[in-house]
């Protein structure tokens, strides 16, 4: 008896031993599409008058008018200055941190002392940014704040920080190192787990004293991890993180501490001019798409595996 | 029990096609194992027949169903992994009932054959254990039992012995033909160790990209292999295989290794055909370091020798390239300078073609 | 590396320093937490006047007395409780089951599936679109909005997918042969072998969920219903200008920020009950998992 398979025969086959895949597979497309994909759609309105009453498909088209808006403005010119100025230092200032932390864990030979340490500095991971902010606020409170009181015990002038734009960068980047550093040399510290043991017995054996060892052993060997991370970062370098900036900044500190997407809350939200800030949010997710791909194709040549 | 019939299946992947028509049956209560190196696309036909591939083309018939659409479930075919894919979050017994719960089985008839599975693999004492708490050669006895309990009609192994150290692997290799012999099902067993091969099938298929190469009872495949891969695959140490022209004398055919003549079979085919590159083939078994009767002198300059007790190994090369041969030390350790020739009878050569690697004189091709 | 009798004098002294160097470090992350427990636990008065440093002064439990006393503060942390426990058990029923299928090679259109999900890692609408989608699907001020609105996310998907993947493929065969069809193989096999991703997965959905405030703000205006950290956030940046509260703090043994304090400290209390149970999970490497595919 010959067997003959057709195309539909096929489908039909595939679809008799195969339908339950689709069923799992189907909330999760529609949700996609209905809280991910739709919004995109909705983005047109970066193009349009938007009101309202007359909804996204009603409004009229008014091509890139909001655009020259916001390139005429000020502030959104402010904020993203802001957004550049203040993804570079936090990359400068933060990206170093978990490295030398993983350094440092690794060369912990008392394992329970490592563990507590560990224990200890991943935790504010998982606070909230609310709750940080809190601390932030409390701590750098004018009369009752800690930092204020040590000031006064050294003989300085009290200081109301959160007011002060020039102190607003500092305690926006200071919290965020404190807050992710121990948690983000997690991956460094797996990176040199996977170093293979017996080149520091070798060079053990050759006679090399431990600071030797990370700077000839350890830091080479995770190097690609360091530089991947590294342009993962770059790749996200617009996404500051804004809930924070929301919680800690006020009028009197908008002009360090304004960034792109606080610009579209206000605006937006809080303002309600929905399609001028849907602008500003269609320029921000162009130019973090372009990073993205830039830097996934750097990696792409630099590492020979994908990001994702 | 089952007889399983292969006509021209073919697989593809897309345009690329890794099995090319193969055609072979298997008659029921016998054992088939399938043997060849690596990408030779042994798993893939076992795969097919389990039903975990589709069958690009040709027709599967399991017992007297066509089973190239039906779900592997259905096919009544029961199958050992090389990691034996055990569940670790499932006991030994829980794995062994895995089959019949999915198919809701009564409880009471699910213990019952639990029982009688872990009694026949001396599984009893460790029903209650976790995968993880066992030992290799348990492993595989569970993995065992997962297909045995079902009873199917056939029985698939994929290289399940491969993820054992030596001393077990005999140990189950001997297990798994007593079961056999026991139960008696159809059983198809994918290896790529010949000696595994050879202890076990009642007929082997040798694969070779694609395609089969021969098939044919152990010893058939020993004594007569059909081509130079076969003859190189099949026997350890592998057969040494020898460039050489055909020449003659009054006697008959000579094969004129380097200006060395070396006596030939009379097989009619080799006649006429003086000049023709052919390929010499000597087992390591049939080469004799002390004289013999009727046999060609090969002189030899001996490399190194390995011995493994009762007989020993020689490295050697013959006309600038490796050969080996093996020797009885008879208890005593052999020196290397008291070899200088091997010997072999002509009866024992097999000839090939220097060209398309076939045999002469092979009883497949007369 | 253990053996410290392998290495000279001089790393010895490298190896205590770098010691003394991280715990001052770990200190130092410490120190937020027990300065925001003193402060909660001193008097008013006290911290008025900028006395508290390290531990409480003029130790009262007064701040507590007046956080556990506000109504709105049980129906902000019940609500925190019904958004964590509904939207994690949401993402689990969304996310195991399309991760399964996204990992299954014999699913047609694998490809586009999945590149569907992860182009929302590279590219979103952003907070005016996604804004304005919850508005026209009446998912403003509700409960079932903010709980499957943030029920699943690329990352999540894929990082239980590529554990899925991992997985030998004769498990998978092996069931199938046992004559176990989709829905059971993943009940009844993957589920049980990817206990160490979906504990993972679990814990991520629980901290967002826990921790997430700016969406729960932005879409919640009813009081009824924000969670916790909306109504924390209320208290930490309007309290004091909150003429009523004002009022209550005439020779009241507690301050704003006290209160603050002591809020902030009940709010973390419950991440520092599961932290224990979520730590043993950091090393595993799994967290890696969305990092490289």
């Amino acid at each position: 008896m010959e067997h003959r398979t057709t195309r539909l025969n096929r489908i039909a086959d595939h679809l008799r031993a195969n339908w339950q895949i689709y069923v799992l597979l189907a909330p999760t497309i529609i949700w996609f599409i209905v809280f991910l994909y739709r919004p995109m759609y909705g983005l047109q309105i970066a193009f349009k008058d938007y009101s309202v009453f007359r909804g996204i498909d009603g409004s009229p088209w008014i091509g890139f008018e909001h655009f020259h808006t916001l390139f005429g403005s000020d502030q959104f010119i402010r904020a993203l200055k802001n957004t550049v100025i203040i993804s570079m230092l936090t990359l400068l200032f933060g990206f170093p941190m978990p490295i030398i932390l993983a350094l440092m864990f690794n060369e912990v030979l008392n394992q329970t002392y490592k563990k507590t340490v560990q224990t200890v500095v991943y935790l504010p991971h998982f606070i909230s940014t609310v709750i940080i902010s809190g601390i932030v606020i409390t701590a750098f409170s004018p009369s009752s704040g800690v930092v204020n009181t040590v000031l006064d015990w050294f003989g300085f002038d009290k200081i109301y920080f959160l007011t002060k734009p020039e102190w607003f960068r500092p305690i926006f980047i200071g919290s965020g190192i404190w807050q992710e550093a121990g948690f983000s040399s997690i991956v460094f510290l797996a990176a040199i787990a996977g170093v293979n043991p017996s080149l520091y017995e070798s060079a053990v054996v050759d006679g090399a004293s431990r600071w030797q060892m990370m700077w000839k052993i350890t830091i080479p060997s995770i190097m690609p991890t360091i530089i991947i991370m590294l342009i993962i970062r770059i790749g996200n370098l617009l996404e500051v993180g804004f809930e924070m900036i929301i919680l800690l900044y006020q009028p009197a500190t908008y002009q360090t501490a304004d960034v792109v997407n606080t610009y579209i809350y206000r605006q937006g939200l809080q303002v309600g001019q929905y399609d001028l800030a849907a602008a500003a949010g269609l320029f921000n997710a162009v130019v973090a798409f372009v990073l993205v791909m830039t830097a996934n194709t750097i990696s792409k040549r630099y590492s020979r595996t994908s990001l994702w | 029990m089952s007889s399983v019939v292969l006509e021209k299946i073919v697989k593809k992947y897309g345009a690329f096609e890794v099995v090319h028509g193969i055609d072979l049956e298997i008659a029921a209560k016998e054992f088939v194992v399938l043997v060849g190196p690596s990408g030779c696309g042994k798993s893939t036909t076992l795969r097919m027949i389990a039903g975990l591939e589709e069958i690009s083309g040709g027709t599967l018939t399991i017992g007297d169903r066509v089973m190239n659409r039906v779900a592997p479930k259905d096919r009544d075919v029961a199958m050992v992994f090389q990691n034996y894919a055990l569940y670790p979050h499932l006991s030994v017994s829980e794995n062994i009932a895995f089959g019949l719960r999915i198919r809701k089985v009564k409880k009471e008839q699910i213990a019952e054959s639990v029982a009688d599975v872990a009694g026949i693999l001396g599984l009893t004492d460790y029903l209650d254990r976790r995968p993880a708490d066992l030992s290799g050669g348990q492993r595989q006895r569970v993995a065992m039992g997962r297909a045995i309990v079902r009873h199917p009609e056939v029985f698939l192994f994929d290289e399940p012995l491969s993820n054992l150290d030596a001393k077990l692997r005999t140990q189950m290799r001997a297990e798994i033909k007593r079961l056999h012999k026991r139960l008696g099902v159809t059983s198809v067993y994918v290896t790529h160790d010949q000696v595994e091969a050879m202890t076990l099938a009642d007929r082997i298929v040798v694969m070779c990209d694609g395609r089969i190469e021969q098939i044919g009872t152990p010893m058939d495949l020993f004594n007569n292999p059909i081509n130079t891969f076969v003859a190189g695959f099949i026997g350890s140490p592998p057969m040494n295989q020898i460039d050489a022209k055909l020449t003659y004398d009054d006697k008959g055919p000579l094969a004129d290794i380097d200006g060395v003549a070396v006596r030939l079979p009379a097989l009619p085919e080799l006649k006429h055909n003086e000049g023709r590159k052919i390929v010499v083939g000597m087992r390591p078994e049939h080469m004799s370091i002390t004289p013999i009767d009727d046999a060609s002198e090969l002189p030899v300059t001996l490399d190194l020798i390995e011995t493994l007790g009762s007989e020993a190994l020689l490295h050697t090369m013959v006309a600038g390239k490796p050969f080996v041969a093996k020797a009885e030390t008879n208890g005593k350790a052999l020196a290397l300078e008291d070899v200088t020739s091997l010997r072999i009878a002509a009866k024992e050569i097999k000839v090939f073609d220097g060209e398309t690697g076939m045999a002469f004189g092979h009883p497949g091709t007369a | 590396m253990a053996n410290m009798n392998l290495y000279s004098r001089g790393d010895k002294g490298f190896v205590i320093a770098n010691m003394i160097l991280i715990g001052l470090f770990a200190l130092s992350t410490l120190y937020p937490f027990i300065y925001i427990a003193s402060m909660s636990l001193s008097s008013g008065f006290a911290a008025q006047a900028g006395t508290v440093v390290l531990t409480p002064v003029d130790l009262t439990v007064a701040a507590y007395g007046k956080v556990l006393s506000e109504p709105q503060f049980w129906i902000s942390y019940r609500n925190t409780f019904i958004y964590t426990i509904g939207g994690t058990v949401m993402s689990l029923i969304i996310i195991i089951p399309g991760a399964y299928a996204l990992s299954r090679p014999q699913l047609y259109g694998r490809r586009f599936w999945n590149l569907m999900v992860a182009f929302t890692m590279w590219f979103n609408a952003g907070l005016i679109p996604f804004f304005l989608n919850m508005r026209d699907l009446h998912l403003l001020d509700s409960y079932f909005g903010i709980i499957i609105a943030f029920a699943c996310n690329a990352f999540n998907i894929i990082l239980l997918r590529n554990f899925f993947e991992s997985i030998p493929s004769s498990f998978e065969e092996a069931a199938r042969m046992d004559g176990a069809n989709d829905f059971q193989v993943l009940r009844k096999v993957y589920v049980p072998l990817s206990k160490p991703a979906i504990a993972t997965v679990t814990l991520f959905c629980i901290v967002a969920r826990w921790n997430g405030f700016f969406w729960a703000m932005v879409l919640l205006q009813d009081e009824n219903k924000i969670p916790l950290q909306v109504y924390l956030r209320h208290v930490i940046t309007e309290l004091s200008d909150d003429e009523q509260f004002a009022a209550t703090l005439i020779d009241a043994p507690y301050s704003v920020d006290t209160v603050t304090a002591a809020i902030v400290v009940c709010s973390i209390i419950p991440v520092l009950l599961i932290y224990p149970f979520v730590q043993k999970y950091f090393n595993k490497g799994i967290l890696l998992g969305g990092v490289k595919e």
